[in-house]
């Protein structure tokens, strides 16, 4: 039973303050320890010492006994104290009943099968041990018992799987969650320095999947549009939100494209929709005014939107004044050479299109150079980046564009989010992780709205210092390892398409799914109550089947042949009134029958003979044959029910 | 409020018993627990878990965690599962047993339980009880195809005859959270002798018996020989008629021979009734250990005649358990 909360604990444990891990370990070990001494458990006096002094550390630390992560802790630490102190059964079925709780809220908080996988082991074991706890003397070992719960396991299944499947889900929570931030997540965030997405982009952790039905947009246009950064301090910028009001009515060109995206959870409520999102499935999803797609909530759990973009819009609206100020806006005393550039330029390229096309050139044709591990940049970043340094990536581009455009009058924004993806051939999807992290701008052309600059791309591929993967192989460990070598990127994406397998159909795992599900069934129009309807039936099969499993067990035969036989014959005879008594050997029993029926005697008491010798005599080389033989006797042996003559049976009576 | 919860208990117990008998009858033995007399609860770890299951089921859907949900859901199956198995861990198996029993008072006395299982399964921890002021249980598990004998001993602290008129045969196979249990009915009783006490001489040797004794105590007559029958001591065997090929014989001694020894209740007049009854059990046993003599039991409204042997010691025995004591 210690085992069994020893383990349940450690599902636990990155959750746990580390001391108090330490203390129930101890608590267990010590147990354990004086239990094979034979000796009791420590005084009251002394646990209760304990118990005060580790609940008063933990509440100091915590703050709280309130909510998950704090109720857990607290009752690990009962569990781990209240092992201290077992003595009697009630003792251990408190400890189990613990056990099961931690395994709970172990899981409602993780979304992995391997956890499932061990908890359900865990259980496992506490039932093995709590069965023979029930027993007052443990009659087999370990393996043995293990096995038999196994068993029962197994016939739980079926009723575990009908009720997992048809019982009705909740459509909202019927109490708010605590939401528990802090956890650190990586993903893009609502403010960028240039420097910024470098640690993102050596993440090797997912953002999201997506899968597309229909058509896939070329590889230029899949960008996944997240926060969009409107205010900088000539060095940084950032999302102090969004402009008021709603989004412009975007006029859609070109064809339209259907994904599904399974996002990870991340710390805002931007939902990276293709750009730019036209429908989606997301109960109170909208757009807002900057056209990022977002929910009112963080995305604090694994979420599935189905969306459909366009990636070529236009808008005829106006820009109102309120946000051209903000878009044209940078401090002034900050970039003073890149300001003077940008007036240089606007000079000679009056149109703001070919302004823009002009800067790309030149990002094109000077020395500029794509790296992930750029120098350094002073107070003026801008122009430390422009006229010196002159290497970077996505982030300085983006914001040496913008602060270029505005210099000149265009309004300009940096949006981020994440560019590209790996496909994952053995399920038709694409991973996009943080390392697909990226940022460009926009800048706003009269007549045509919104036009996505992105002046990463202009780098000439030659001065592409250090692509991603390349950077990544500079690594001594780990990814660098993983990236090289093909069969193990293939086993990683086999095994993310399990995983995503088991999102989809476990994970969410909902009432929509259970519908579409009633539905494949053959049932039409379904609906909540037909769903309870259909796991009711279920119910009732799986008992059937259970109670047949069951039935099965209790009737089986002995395997030994011999026993079989015997068994006929026994029950033959009791046919014709001379059933074995429960205390009768074979022996005596064919003498009973000999002088009830003397002329059945001569054959039962062979058989009974032959019965005892393969039962119990060593084995003889004539065992099969004699075994065969007894088989073969029995089946023919039907005594009929009067003796033949009823001169012997008179004889027989004294 | 503990103990009126228990006497709520014991009576609902009584009558669901009551019940039970008006519905099944007096059992006979051997008797074949069928399911319809099976009954089966909860027991209280099982409470605790049913509400702790329900909880997980609920805070599962509220965080809308399938994870969770499968964990709960798997766990309120396992139980269901265990309550048919704690069901079928009684359902089938044969119970026997004597339905009667002897013991000297302050001791125990013992039932022997035969439990077969003719099924393939094995039925672990059942559990044998009797009710009483001190009440009795005794487990076993008994392997597929096999009988287990179980000796139920129970504390006898008076003289007596005490009956039972139910079994009880329970299990919490496998997990402790069920408890599944039948009645036997059929009815048990315990005599129980007095305890062998006194230290009063027999009644031949004090010369108050129908036995001239006094005189040839110690050098006996030999008087002739008389036919063998079973319970006669070795030493009196003619083993010399037997060496010569003849019938096996007794020899047989003027004071040994056929006067038999009366056990009298009223020999024992002006001694109290308890202490009356424990000396004529120590003589009964002294009787039935040393010699060869037949006794008889003379005691108020019964005479039991002379005789030896095992039968003959029990038959007397019970005739003293029996004896109404102080009214």
């Amino acid at each position: 039973m210690g085992a069994c909360l020893g383990l349940a604990i450690a599902a636990h444990v990155a959750a746990l303050p580390p001391w108090l891990t330490a203390l129930v370990a101890a608590s267990i070990a010590m147990r354990l320890f004086l239990a094979a001494r034979g000796r009791a458990a420590p005084g009251r006096p002394v646990k209760l010492g304990i118990a005060a002094a580790s609940i008063a550390i933990l509440f100091l630390q915590l703050r709280t006994f309130n909510g998950l992560s704090a109720g857990t802790a607290l009752l690990s630490l009962v569990a781990g104290l209240k092992f201290l102190e077992t003595h009697t059964r009630r003792d251990l079925y408190a400890v189990a009943l613990i056990i099961y709780f931690l395994c709970l809220s172990a899981l409602l908080r993780s979304d992995s099968f391997w956890l499932l996988l061990y908890l359900l082991g865990v259980a496992w074991l506490s039932a093995a041990a709590l069965l023979r706890l029930a027993l007052w003397t443990p009659l087999h070992g370990w393996p043995l018992d293990l096995r038999y719960v196994g068993r029962i396991s197994a016939q739980a299944l079926p009723v575990a799987a009908v009720l997992w499947l048809f019982f009705p889900r909740f459509d909202a929570p019927l109490w708010q969650l605590p939401s528990e931030r802090g956890n650190a997540q990586t993903g893009l965030s609502d403010t960028m320095s240039p420097g910024d997405i470098v640690d993102l982009a050596l993440s090797d952790e997912i953002a999201f999947r997506v899968r597309f039905t229909g058509p896939l947009p070329p590889a230029d246009e899949r960008y996944w549009r997240g926060p969009v950064l409107h205010d900088t301090d000539g060095h940084s910028w950032r999302n102090v939100g969004p402009p008021a009001g709603s989004a412009r009515t975007l006029i859609a060109e070109g064809p339209a494209y259907n994904y599904t995206l399974s996002l990870e959870p991340h710390a805002f409520n931007w939902l990276f929709a293709l750009d730019w999102p036209d429908k989606w499935s997301v109960p109170d999803g909208r757009l807002n005014a900057d056209d990022t797609l977002v929910q009112s909530e963080p995305v604090s759990r694994p979420l599935d939107v189905s969306a459909q973009s366009h990636t070529h819009v236009a808008t005829q609206e106006p820009l109102s004044a309120t946000a051209r100020r903000r878009d044209t806006q940078l401090p002034s005393n900050r970039n003073p050479r890149a300001i003077a550039l940008s007036a240089e330029l606007r000079r000679s390229h009056p149109d703001d299109l070919e302004l823009a096309q002009t800067v790309l050139e030149l990002f094109h044709r000077e020395e500029f150079f794509y790296t992930l591990s750029p120098p350094p940049l002073g107070e003026n970043s801008v122009d430390d980046f422009l006229f010196d340094t002159r290497r970077g990536f996505c982030g300085h581009y983006a914001s040496a564009f913008a602060t270029l455009m505005r210099a000149a009058g265009i309004p300009a924004r940096i949006v981020t989010g994440y560019h590209g993806g790996t496909y994952n051939p053995y399920a038709g999807y694409w991973i996009v992780r943080q390392s697909n992290a990226h940022a460009w701008d926009e800048i706003w052309i009269a007549g045509r709205g919104w036009v996505r600059v992105d002046p990463t791309a202009a780098i000439a591929p030659a001065r592409v210092e250090a692509g991603l993967d390349s950077t990544l192989a500079a690594e001594p460990l780990g990814l660098g390892i993983r990236a090289r070598v093909p069969w193990i990127t293939d086993l990683r994406l086999r095994l993310d398409a399990l995983g995503q397998l088991w999102r989809q159909r476990f994970l969410n795992f909902n009432q929509v799914a259970q519908l579409s599900l009633i539905e494949r069934l053959g049932i039409a129009e379904p609906d909540a109550q037909k769903i309870v309807l259909v796991m009711a039936a279920g119910l009732m099969l799986a008992f059937a089947w259970l109670v047949w499993q069951l039935r099965r067990e209790e009737r089986a035969e002995p395997r030994d042949p011999a026993v079989v036989a015997y068994r006929r014959l026994c029950r033959r005879l009791a046919a014709i009134g001379l059933a074995r008594r429960p205390h009768e050997g074979a022996e005596g029993y064919a003498a009973r029958v000999g002088q009830a029926r003397p002329d059945l005697a001569a054959a039962v008491a062979a058989l009974c003979a032959s019965y005892s010798r393969l039962r119990y005599a060593q084995p003889s080389p004539e065992h099969g044959a004699d075994l065969d033989a007894l088989v073969a006797r029995t089946r023919a042996f039907r005594p009929r029910r009067r003796a033949p003559d009823s001169g012997q049976a008179g004889a027989s009576e004294p | 409020m503990k103990k009126r919860l228990q006497d709520l208990r014991r009576a609902s117990g009584r009558r669901l018993r009551a019940w039970n008998a008006r519905r099944h009858g007096a059992d006979s033995l051997p008797l074949t627990i069928n399911r319809r007399r099976i009954y089966i609860v909860p027991t209280r770890f099982g409470l605790a878990l049913a509400a702790l299951l329900a909880a997980m089921i609920v805070a599962a859907l509220n965080y809308n965690s399938n994870l969770a949900l499968a964990f709960a859901f798997f766990m309120a199956s396992l139980a269901l599962v265990a309550m048919h198995h704690c069901h079928r861990n009684l359902s089938g198996l044969s119970v026997d047993v004597n339905l009667e029993s002897d013991a000297f008072a302050g001791a125990d006395t013992v039932f022997h339980f035969m439990l077969r299982n003719e099924s393939s399964l094995e039925r672990s921890g059942l559990e044998v009880s009797l009710e009483g002021e001190k009440p009795a249980r005794a487990t076993a598990s008994v392997p597929p195809h096999s009988d287990e004998r179980l000796a139920l001993e129970v504390p006898i602290a008076r003289r007596g005859v005490q009956r039972w008129d139910h079994v009880q045969v329970r299990t919490m196979h496998p997990f402790g959270w069920f408890r599944a249990w039948t009645y036997v009915h059929t009815s048990l009783t315990a005599f129980a002798a007095p305890r062998p006490e006194g230290n009063r001489p027999l009644p031949s040797a004090a010369g108050s018996g129908h036995a001239p004794l006094g005189e040839t105590h110690g050098e006996e007559e030999f008087a002739g020989l008389r036919p063998y029958a079973p319970g006669v001591a070795l030493k009196h065997m003619a083993w010399k008629v037997l060496a010569r090929g003849g019938e096996p014989a007794v020899r047989v001694y003027t004071d040994l021979g056929a006067l038999p020894e009366w056990l009298e209740w009223s020999a024992l007049e002006g001694v109290e009734i308890e202490a009356r009854l424990s000396q004529l059990c120590r003589w009964i046993l002294t009787c039935e250990s040393r010699s060869a003599r037949p006794y008889g039991l003379r005691l108020p409204g019964i005479e039991i005649a002379p005789g030896r042997g095992p039968t003959h010691r029990i038959r007397c025995l019970r005739a003293l358990a029996q004896q109404p004591g102080v009214a």
